[in-house]
């Protein structure tokens, strides 16, 4: 579904990325590891290219994505994101935030648009929420909004990035097990996580990244159980 | 955006484009019993050549424009009055926003230069009025100090005083209404008045007295009219016929006569009721200063997003010719930039927009340039992650600026944004200066027209408190509108 061809990104003269090929199966959860800074948040950025790639490909079902205006908004629009900070519009309702995008990219009736979001709200556990505005909202209610909103764009994949990393321990929790059901529901996953059990657990291939290449491309049950690397065995005996 | 928004901007256009759409300048009678107009540019403070009696009515009257109508009348026009700062008088005519110009004005050398003079139609001689009955003779004036109007003969009969008698300072004052005024509070002891008009202030002023310079040079006053005007020949024809006729004499028996003498009595330093039954013709001016208000802030607010959009983007010839526009514009004097447009527009355009479209144009040009400015910054104090959400969902770059950045932008600025309409609302009061009747400019007329310097004033500033007042309460309101979201 994804292909990620020998994908470089540089910051000026900071090389994060050194040539990282992948691919990505469609209904497939990938769990995106690594030591910080080693240009995890940068690979994910560059799939739906909120970071344009200073050279190899992406080529999202068949086709090359490219910084053409119309064409990426176009691939966006199937491709979700969840971010760290959630980053929900402040000015709109939950309710808003969840229909904007559907009603203003896709086009969907207003009626339509609310009638999903509020399902997506039951699907997360709001749905008293609906009125709120983010500001009265807690972390862990503020990302599963953030995750009803990319749903309600019907995207074939979605990506996170460290979606629970900004979370106090108590709420990781409630995020998690909404990711765990929708990993279920078959739909494209690539998380990037500090959360060593829920990969373990969730994802179907474990993807590690360190200095900027991809060293390890296996199973959960592989990697965590044996790790060919030693910069994965050095990485995985500090956090777990 | 919400409904009742849409309603609200709605109504906001349709009433500006009413405004648009009526009439601004008081164009004092143009009705037609012929078929050609002459447009008489004139300064309505300088009573009684050309006043407006603001108890009665906005017509400016006097003198000048009784001689004027006769003129215009017997060379088959009509007239039209246009009222504008004395310093706006020859460019006026240089542009051709006027046909001719009637302000006790008097040929000189300097203004020889642009313009021409008609024949000398009126001569009055000089006095001195003074604060201090001890002062009664030229000889008197030793040790004090005299006060003129700025460039005026006036001014060189002062210097011819000061170089006959002993420690004369010479205090020079925008207008006559000025100098009244520094006489009655005691900064000067005395100023050289033209008699016709000094008469006036003796009638109103019983503190001061005056007397007539001997031998004095003679101010005569002339029409002024554009070099090589046609009309120039046939207005000294019909001077010298109405001297010959008598006209200009009865003419100036009607303005300059003493009147009645004031009564005694002292008067209080500030008087309120002497000007009360014009403050009607001052608040009319909020009508003009509201519409100008208005206009300008909407239209400098549009043209200040725009530059502010072209400050972010990519294209950098439009960067730069935004960063050069507000330097410019920040850089610069208002009042110098409303002079020269309202000016210079006519000269290279050849289009005469009028004083109130000149002003908006300055006003909305120089807003933009600082709402540009607090623009971009509330647009660069959103946080990244709100573009990046938005361009995540697929959302287009100009809906995303519309509804995701700028109204966040809006809300963090709003305090900014305000306090630049108020400021504008305050210095809108500059545009007196191209003669546009606004809330200013009346309070000048009636300071000339009632003799009282300080009331009117104290009027016109009371009404722009309130007015701004209004403002801030309204930007409370919409503050709070626009926090129901933390
Ligand atoms: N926009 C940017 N400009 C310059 N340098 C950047 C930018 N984004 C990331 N970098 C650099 O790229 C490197 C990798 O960053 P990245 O955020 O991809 O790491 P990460 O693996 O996600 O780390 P973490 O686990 O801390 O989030 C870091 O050295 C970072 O400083
Ligand atoms: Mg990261």
């Amino acid at each position: 579904m994804i292909d990620i061809e020998k994908l470089h990104k540089s910051f000026g003269k900071n090389d994060v990325l050194k040539g990282i090929s992948a691919h990505i199966e469609q209904g497939e959860v990938v769990a995106v590891i690594g030591p910080s800074g080693s240009g995890k948040s940068t690979f994910l950025r560059c799939i739906n290219f909120l970071e344009v790639p200073t050279s190899g490909r992406i080529v999202y079902q068949g086709e090359e994505v490219t910084a053409h205006a119309a064409k990426l908004q176009a691939v966006r629009k199937r491709i979700g994101m969840v971010f760290q900070h959630f980053h929900l519009f402040p000015h709109m309702t939950v309710l808003e935030n969840i229909t904007y995008a559907p009603i203003t990219v896709n086009k969907v009736g207003k009626a339509t648009a609310v009638q999903k979001a509020r399902e997506l709200l039951q699907k997360v556990g709001l749905a008293d929420k609906e009125n709120e505005y983010p500001n009265r909202l807690s972390g862990g209610q503020k990302q599963r909004v953030a995750i009803a909103r990319a749903l309600a764009m019907e995207p074939e994949v979605i990506l996170f990035d460290e979606p629970t990393s900004a979370l106090d321990p108590e709420m990781v929790k409630e995020v998690l097990e909404v990711m765990k059901s929708l990993a279920h529901s078959g739909i494209t996953m690539v998380i990037v996580t500090h959360e060593m059990g829920f990969a373990k657990e969730v994802a179907d291939r474990v993807l590690f990244l360190d200095g900027g290449l991809l060293v390890e491309d296996a199973s959960p049950a592989q990697f965590f159980a044996a790790p060919k690397s030693e910069r994965a065995q050095a990485f995985l005996e500090k956090v777990l | 955006m919400k409904k009742s928004s849409w309603l609200l901007l709605t109504i906001l256009m349709v009433t500006i484009s009413s405004m648009l759409f009526t009439p601004f300048q008081q164009h004092a009678a143009a009705q037609g019993k012929h078929a050609k107009t002459l447009v008489m540019g004139t300064s309505a403070d300088y009573a009684p050549y050309e006043f407006v009696d603001t108890k009665k009515s906005s017509d400016v009257i006097g003198f000048d424009v009784d001689i004027a109508r006769k003129i215009a009348d017997r060379l088959g026009y009509n007239l039209e009055i246009k009222d504008m700062d004395f310093n706006g008088l020859i460019p006026a005519l240089d542009a051709n926003r006027v046909d001719f110009v009637m302000a006790g004005m008097t040929p000189n050398a300097e203004r020889k230069k642009k313009i021409d003079f008609s024949s000398v139609y009126y001569k009055a001689s000089q006095m001195i009025v003074t604060n201090q009955k001890s002062i009664k003779k030229v000889k008197d004036l030793q040790g004090k100090t005299i006060g003129v109007q700025l460039g005026s003969i006036q001014e060189k009969e002062a210097k011819k005083i000061a170089s006959q008698v002993n420690d004369v300072a010479i205090d020079k004052q925008n207008k006559v209404t000025d100098l009244v005024e520094q006489l009655k509070s005691g900064r000067m002891d005395a100023a050289v008045i033209e008699d016709g008009v000094a008469v006036e202030y003796l009638n109103k002023n019983p503190d001061l007295s005056g007397f007539k310079i001997p031998h004095s040079d003679a101010t005569g006053t002339a029409i002024a009219l554009p070099k090589n005007s046609a009309l120039t020949e046939k207005f000294n024809e019909q001077i010298a016929t109405m001297k010959k006729n008598g006209d200009i004499e009865k003419i100036a028996k009607k303005w300059f006569e003493p009147k009645k003498k004031a009564s005694d009595e002292k008067r209080a330093i500030i008087d309120f009721s002497e000007i009360f039954p014009s403050v009607p013709f001052i608040l009319k001016g909020i009508v003009t200063t509201l519409q100008f208000v208005v206009v300008s802030i909407i239209f400098g607010f549009l043209l200040g997003t725009l530059l502010a959009l072209c400050k972010i983007g990519g294209v950098k010839p439009l960067r730069w010719f935004a960063d050069a526009y507000t330097s410019i514009f920040r850089g610069t004097p208002l009042i110098l930039q409303l002079i020269v447009i309202y000016n210079a527009t006519p000269q290279v355009t050849g289009y005469k927009i009028s004083a109130f479209v000149a002003g908006v144009l300055t006003f909305g040009l120089n807003s933009a340039a600082y709402v540009s400015e607090i623009i971009r910054g509330g647009i660069n104090a959103v946080d990244k992650g709100q573009r990046e959400a938005s361009m995540a969902l697929g959302i287009p770059k100009s809906a995303m600026m519309r509804q995701i950045i700028l109204p966040q932008a809006l809300k963090n600025i709003l305090p900014s944004l305000m306090n630049e309409f108020i400021t504008l609302t305050k210095e809108s009061a500059i545009v007196a200066v191209i003669g546009t009747m606004d809330i200013m400019r009346r309070a000048q007329i009636v300071s000339a027209d009632s003799y009282r310097y300080l009331e009117p004033l104290l009027v016109a500033g009371v009404i722009y408190y309130v007015m701004v007042m209004i403002l801030t309460v309204l930007g409370r309101m919409l503050e709070r509108r626009m926090s129901r979201s933390d």
